[in-house]
């Protein structure tokens, strides 16, 4: 549905995408990771048809999106929250879109409730919190009932309440299947949310796969034991999986299920007090795949340089 | 030969459509109506001013008519009518708004049509009928001076250019500029300011009048009053320069939006 190919797009000197390649597939949440300054943003710009590219394509449903006509109805997306006219109420703002787009002026009712914007509506931009522009923001994105939907960071500003509706949102729109790109800096939420992920960092692609396959890239089960004689287990284990000392009675042991760990153990005769699989998080993986990626890294601050970890 | 009608069908739609949002786009701001209102009050309380006077024990001037104050007040018209075609153009850029207007009109040349259009048509509109509304309010303190048709029409036809060359030329300079300030300042430099600057120097150097000669604001003072700096301009001249300098603006600042990334 949206297409990527070899997309490149320089800001003077700047390399904000380079060479970048992947779709995004109805049915599915693609969830777009990456560090600061990665070139989502840039990216989504570009599908978007608001920044031209330097070179390569970008299309929607095989159109570039500045060719269609009423793109209302093909592609809903949320790129900036707090790019739109501060003056005018959300009903006015929803209102242009709907004449520019020939959509019915009853939608905007619709996509007015379906976000819980309620009587906010008729109050100006100007009054609103960023969690109301971004409602804001993601009702223009329905109100034509778009089959392609594209959110840079929607889950800005909102509170719990409105992070869960955003899940629920976007999880319901792929089981319609519809194609959605979603953008985060919430590796968590993206794991929750996300069917496939889209990983880039200085502008290139680092990973385009399942979330399942990123996560068992990362090298099959992990699983922690807790054993007094750690050393006679990390010697039995050592030809089978790879075993990492994590603390004076503990290991961590990649490439096996508990079930082996604990066959292993009872053939070595060491007991156990613990035994359990370590669950993958997304983060992990994308902190492996994002590392020596990242434009910007804070210096770590004394207190976490200096606690030993 | 069907297929060329339903795209010209298609484009006439969508090309209307989008001049309906530019019309609430233009509306649904405060600044639009406090604008007009501010420009309105201006030019009716000159007008005003002008037909109380008129009407005192010294009388109206000579040759008087009603009309007279319709091109007095046309340069106060005239205004107005840029500073709200340059804030009407450059507020989707200065407040990100252009990012919601494109993801809905991603045509760039159907905005550029339908803004300058709506813009300029619509305060061209509002200040010709202010302008013929501070003639009516002189006419009806003073209405021995009378209308006649026919300079009526004179009138407002030069005023009715006059203010739609100027917007266009506004709305080119906001697309150019992106920015309220830089468009502003541009536009009233070239219309309102330039010309007396020049013609105050322009006792000492001869040349200074052919280049004020050439700004819009000379064209534009010579078509409302029939006065300019150089005894050469005809009203062809005027036009003509009026026009050639709204259509370089235009086709800058259309090239620039056609053409450049929609900043923000
Ligand atoms: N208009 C612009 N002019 C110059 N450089 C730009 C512009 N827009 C983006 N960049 C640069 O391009 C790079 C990518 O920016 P982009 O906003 O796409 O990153 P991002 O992945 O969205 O990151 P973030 O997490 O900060 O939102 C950055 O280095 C940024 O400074
Ligand atoms: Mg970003």
């Amino acid at each position: 549905m949206i297409s990527v190919r070899g997309l490149t797009k320089r800001y003077g000197g700047v390399r904000a995408v380079d060479d970048l390649t992947f779709d995004v597939v109805p049915g599915k949440v693609t969830g777009f990771l990456g560090p600061n300054g990665a070139g989502r943003s840039t990216t989504m710009r570009v599908v978007m048809g608001l920044d031209r590219p330097t070179a390569g394509t970008a299309t929607v449903g095989g159109r570039r999106y500045d060719e269609i006509a009423a793109p209302l109805r093909e592609v809903g997306a949320l790129l900036d929250a707090d790019a739109m006219h501060p003056g005018r109420t959300g009903r006015a703002h929803l209102r242009l879109a709907a004449l520019s787009n020939g959509i019915p002026r009853t939608r905007v009712d619709d996509v007015i409730d379906q976000v819980g914007l309620g009587p906010a509506a008729r109050r100006r931009v100007k009054g609103y919190s960023l969690g109301m522009r971004q409602r804001l923001g993601i009702a223009a994105a329905l109100l034509g009932d778009p089959r392609v939907l594209l959110f840079d960071e929607p889950m800005n500003g909102l509170d719990l309440d409105g992070v869960r509706w955003i899940r629920e949102l976007l999880r319901g729109f792929a089981a319609e299947g519809r194609a959605v790109l979603v953008s985060s800096h919430l590796m968590s939420e993206v794991q929750m949310i996300a069917d496939r992920v889209v990983v880039i960092g200085r502008g290139r692609l680092i990973a385009d796969a399942d979330v399942d396959d990123v996560l068992r890239g990362l090298g099959g089960p992990r699983v922690r034991v807790r054993t007094t004689c750690a050393s006679d287990l990390e010697r039995a284990l050592a030809d089978h999986a790879a075993v990492e000392r994590t603390g004076p009675d503990e290991l961590e042991v990649t490439g096996l299920d508990t079930a082996a760990v604990g066959d292993a153990a009872h053939a070595a005769g060491v007991p156990l007090h613990h035994l359990a699989e370590v669950e993958h998080s997304l983060e992990r993986a994308y902190l492996s795949l994002t590392a020596g990626s990242a434009d910007h890294q804070g210096r770590p601050t004394a207190a976490s340089a200096g606690d030993g970890r | 030969m069907s297929t060329v009608r339903t795209v010209s069908a298609t484009s006439a739609v969508l090309i209307a459509r989008t001049c309906r949002a530019e019309w609430s786009r233009l509306w649904t701001v405060r600044s639009t109506w406090v604008f007009v209102g501010v420009t309105g009050f201006v030019v009716v309380g000159f007008a005003a001013l002008l037909g109380a006077e008129a009407s005192g024990p010294s009388g109206p001037p000579a040759d008087a008519t009603a009309w007279d104050a319709g091109r007095t007040t046309t340069m106060f018209a005239l205004f107005g009518v840029l500073a709200l075609s340059a804030l009407a153009t450059t507020a989707d850029h200065t407040t990100g708004g252009i990012v919601p207007t494109l993801q809905w009109t991603p045509r760039r040349t159907v905005l550029l049509v339908a803004r300058t259009t709506v813009v300029a048509a619509t305060t061209t509109a509002v200040g010709v009928v202010l302008v013929t509304a501070a003639s009516l309010v002189v006419l009806s303190f003073v209405p021995e001076v009378g209308a006649p048709i026919g300079e009526g029409v004179e009138t407002l036809a030069a005023a009715g250019f006059v203010l739609a060359a100027g917007a266009a030329l506004a709305v080119g300079l906001g697309l150019v500029t992106r920015s309220t300030a830089g468009a502003l300042v541009s536009v009233v430099g070239l219309v309102l300011v330039l010309p007396f600057l020049l013609a105050q120097l322009s006792v000492r150097h001869d040349w200074l009048v052919d280049v004020a000669a050439a700004l819009p604001g000379s064209s534009a003072l010579f078509l409302v009053f029939g006065e300019g700096p150089s005894d050469d301009m005809t009203t062809s001249s005027a036009r003509t320069t009026f026009t050639l300098w709204a259509v370089a603006a235009l086709v800058a600042g259309g090239l620039r939006l056609l053409r450049s990334d929609a900043d923000r």
